[in-house]
């Protein structure tokens, strides 16, 4: 702070800035990055339209970004499969990022959110609609329909699963099936009658009661609180989950769902609430069937080999109980090119590579489900070695033989029906509320999640 | 910050605009240089808390969605603030968890931490040692590491319900039980009592020696100069601590996250405000909404951070005895 030296030799003209408070300058751009700031983050997250044009120099490098959940196994895979692509088309590599289930959407949204988004990731149809319905997703019609992108080799059910408001929002990248899963060890040991396909839920009810008798284990997960086995169920009555922009079933089905329960859960086939609820909210690698404290578990059959790491027990697995027929193939995994990539065509290239290369579907094999692509589906089930992905596809076709249509791909708001369903679910589990009062507080929720006042 | 540089060299000089004018030029290449040493800072201030602070802001009256393009998002008034107070029961809910969490919670971690604190203010050996490990579990303060730990000492087969059997006590799947869940957390924010620990060692160490001699001679016994000496002379630490801890309390997040695997269960008995707020704006995508609940709460922080200060006039002394 010392003093200054004689400062009048001044211009007058600026004495106009000189006065001005020495901040005054500084503030003001400082209120300009206020304003610009943000709108430029709103510019970049619009994202330009005008994709493909990366694809004018066909040799130009060009790295894609790709990001997708799972377990370690399965980014193995996909890298390996990746780097098959490079090799055939060596200016384009990818920047590969993975992580767990759990998180997964919250980093996907967070990175669409800031404009970021992955030129290709992985969805499923908790999420598809959500997504595909506020633009994220580039609609893949117009590939499909120019060639560039083939599902003429997918059934026809899987790659339409993928469509939302007419849109091709995601290519299906695997089928599977909604399937029963149980320790044939424990079974066995017990000499207890391993349970069957299509035996009533009546009947499995009373099979899983005998089971916590003989085996003093559980004889199955509570799945009141699974919104797969409560669609099946809903289904079998006739019902659906959705049925257009709406729900497809009434508070009073949702009672009979949770009053099915609380008599097995009185009768002791199931466990004791506070287990049910681990099961609720643990990931796949700690399913009650693999801790030991259910007999069965509530699974979708792809989950099988990564079910099997996690026990020494032998397993089986069926389909859910009831009328075969209102069980679906559902697709598994779809991936989708994000709308504001600048890199769309290599990335619908890549999609296309992946689902179609024979060499690429041998290497993926079936970790996300049955492979789409027919030809691929049979050419894995003919060489495959690895003998839980053997089994995996042996179960899939078996029950898959036996399914029925597909509903409508979910809407918008059914991740908030699935946790409200746990939510619902529980309270009568921790016997909080009775079946009626949890349904119709369930169903009120439905009815705001789906936006259907 | 940055403007207390410049101005005292100022003071012996004329006042008047011609005086000003003259130290303009060299405080002007100061102030750029403060500014310029100072950018860092306001970079991140700007970058990461001013400039999302009043996006937030703004998007709270939008229903932003997170996907949707901002040029898309759609003002809609004061209606996420009205859903939040009359159409959305589970922000009740996780208000009122999150209160009880830290009307309880706080005290007693408060209170354990000043016991503590008295305990290893005495001169013993070893004592430096002790006041380390008691420091210790607040080192690892909000880590998700710990909390997995927890969940695995309280739920039914946890180390906790295997000491209990060896009193043959039957222990509750505490962590997975909707009427314990929550307690389990309060336990674990208590169990954290380092932090304020260290602090109130640091006040104690303050009082002068001279005050307990002189209260002993009046014939005081212990309780009486813990109650006449030691309370009044803490009490500024102890007001520090309250709303430092009232703060972090109203906060809490990472543990109820990852015992309940980010949902707030069993049956909503975790739900905290945080928690709700993160699961509204990323799981169920409303940017909006969870933008105005966020606003709410820091209103809310402030107010009861007002009260705590306006209470403070009648039980917090300072040592030079000024009203403050």
């Amino acid at each position: 702070m010392h003093r200054a030296p004689s400062p009048r030799a001044v211009e007058p003209t600026t004495r106009h800035h000189r006065t001005a408070s020495p901040g005054s300058g500084l503030r003001r751009r400082l209120l300009a990055a206020l304003v610009v700031i943000p709108l430029a983050l709103a510019a970049a997250a619009c994202g330009d339209d005008d994709g493909g044009s990366a694809a004018a120099d066909p040799n130009k490098p060009v790295e894609l970004s790709i990001f997708w959940w799972g377990a370690e196994g399965r980014a193995k895979l996909t890298e390996d499969a990746l780097a098959l692509y490079t090799k055939k088309h060596p200016n384009v590599t990818f920047k590969k990022t993975w992580q767990a289930n759990q998180g997964y959407f919250d980093k996907l949204a967070t990175l669409t959110a800031g404009g970021d988004a992955p030129d290709i990731f992985q969805i499923d149809d908790n999420y598809l609609t959500e997504y595909a319905s506020r633009n994220v997703t580039l609609d893949l019609t117009s590939y499909k329909d120019g060639g560039k992108l083939d599902v003429t080799k997918f059934p026809e059910s899987l790659w339409k699963y993928g469509v939302v408001d007419g849109k091709l929002a995601g290519v299906a990248f695997g089928e599977n099936t909604q399937g029963l899963v149980f320790n044939k060890t424990l079974l066995d040991k017990n000499k207890l009658p391993a349970p069957t396909t299509g035996m009533s839920w009546a009947d499995f009810i009373t099979w899983a009661e005998n089971v916590s008798k003989t085996a003093k284990v559980p004889g199955t997960q509570d799945p009141s609180a699974d919104y797969k086995a409560f669609w099946v169920w809903l289904r079998q009555q006739g019902k659906d989950l959705y049925k257009d922009k709406a729900l497809g079933f009434t508070e009073q089905d949702v009672t009979g769902w949770f009053e099915l329960w609380k008599g097995a859960r009185d009768r002791g086939a199931t466990p004791t609430a506070d287990v049910i609820h681990e099961g609720n909210v643990t990931d796949i690698s700690k399913q009650l069937v693999v801790t030991g404290k259910a007999g069965t578990s509530w699974v979708w059959a792809n989950q099988m080999p990564e079910l099997k790491k996690n026990t020494k027990d032998e397993l089986g697995v069926i389909a859910y109980p009831g009328d075969t027929s209102a069980q679906w193939a559902r697709a598994s995994m779809y991936f989708s090119v994000f709308r504001g990539s600048d890199k769309k065509d290599i990335a619908v290239d890549v999609i296309n590579f992946l689902a179609n290369d024979p060499e690429a579907g041998k290497v993926l094999g079936t970790d996300r489900g049955l492979p789409s692509n027919m030809d691929i589906r049979k050419a894995v089930s003919e060489s495959v070695t690895d003998a839980n992905m053997k089994q995996s596809i042996a179960v899939e076709n078996e029950l898959g033989a036996k399914f029925g249509p597909s509903p409508q791909v979910p809407l918008k708001g059914h991740s908030k029906v699935r946790s409200e369903l746990i939510k619902a679910a529980e309270e009568v589990q921790y016997g909080r509320q009775t079946p009626a009062d949890a349904a119709k507080a369930f169903y009120a929720a439905c009815k705001t999640a789906i936006g259907q006042a | 910050m940055a403007v207390s540089i410049a101005p005292p060299a100022e003071v012996p000089a004329a006042p008047g605009p011609a005086s000003r004018r003259g130290r303009g030029g060299p405080r002007r290449r100061e102030n750029i240089a403060g500014y310029v040493f100072l950018s860092p800072w306001l970079l991140g201030l700007l970058g990461i808390t001013a400039i999302p602070m009043l996006l937030s802001l703004y998007l709270s009256f939008t229903n932003y969605d997170a996907l949707t393009d901002f040029s898309a998002v759609e003002w809609v008034g004061f209606d996420n603030y009205r859903k939040m107070f009359t159409a959305d029961p589970s922000y009740w809910h996780a208000v009122r968890v999150t209160v009880e969490f830290a009307l309880i919670a706080v005290p007693l971690k408060l209170a354990t931490a000043l016991g503590v604190a008295l305990l290893l203010n005495k001169a013993f050996k070893g004592v430096g040692l002790f006041r380390g490990l008691f420091y210790l579990p607040s080192l690892l303060g909000g880590s998700v590491a710990l909390a997995i730990v927890w969940v695995n000492m309280f739920n039914r087969e946890g180390a906790f319900n295997s000491l209990l059997s060896v009193f043959g006590i039957h222990g509750k799947p505490w962590v997975n039980d909707p009427d314990w869940a929550l307690e389990t957390l309060m336990v674990l924010a208590i169990w954290q009592f380092g932090a304020p620990m260290v602090i109130f060692l640091a006040g104690l160490k303050q009082i002068p020696v001279e005050l307990y001699e002189a209260a002993s001679v009046d014939g005081a016994n212990a309780w009486r100069q813990f109650r006449a000496v030691t309370l009044p002379m803490l009490s500024p630490v102890i007001f520090f601590n309250l709303v430092l801890e009232t703060i972090n309390g109203f906060q809490g997040f990472t543990s109820a996250f990852v015992l309940s695997n980010g949902t707030g269960g069993p049956v909503d008995s975790t739900l905290m405000y945080s928690l709700n707020l993160y699961i509204k704006g990323f799981t169920e995508l409303q940017m909006g909404y969870a933008s105005a609940m966020a606003w709410v709460f820091l209103v809310a922080i402030a107010l009861i951070t007002v009260v705590l200060f306006s209470t403070g006039r009648f039980w917090v002394h300072y040592a030079d005895g000024e009203e403050r």
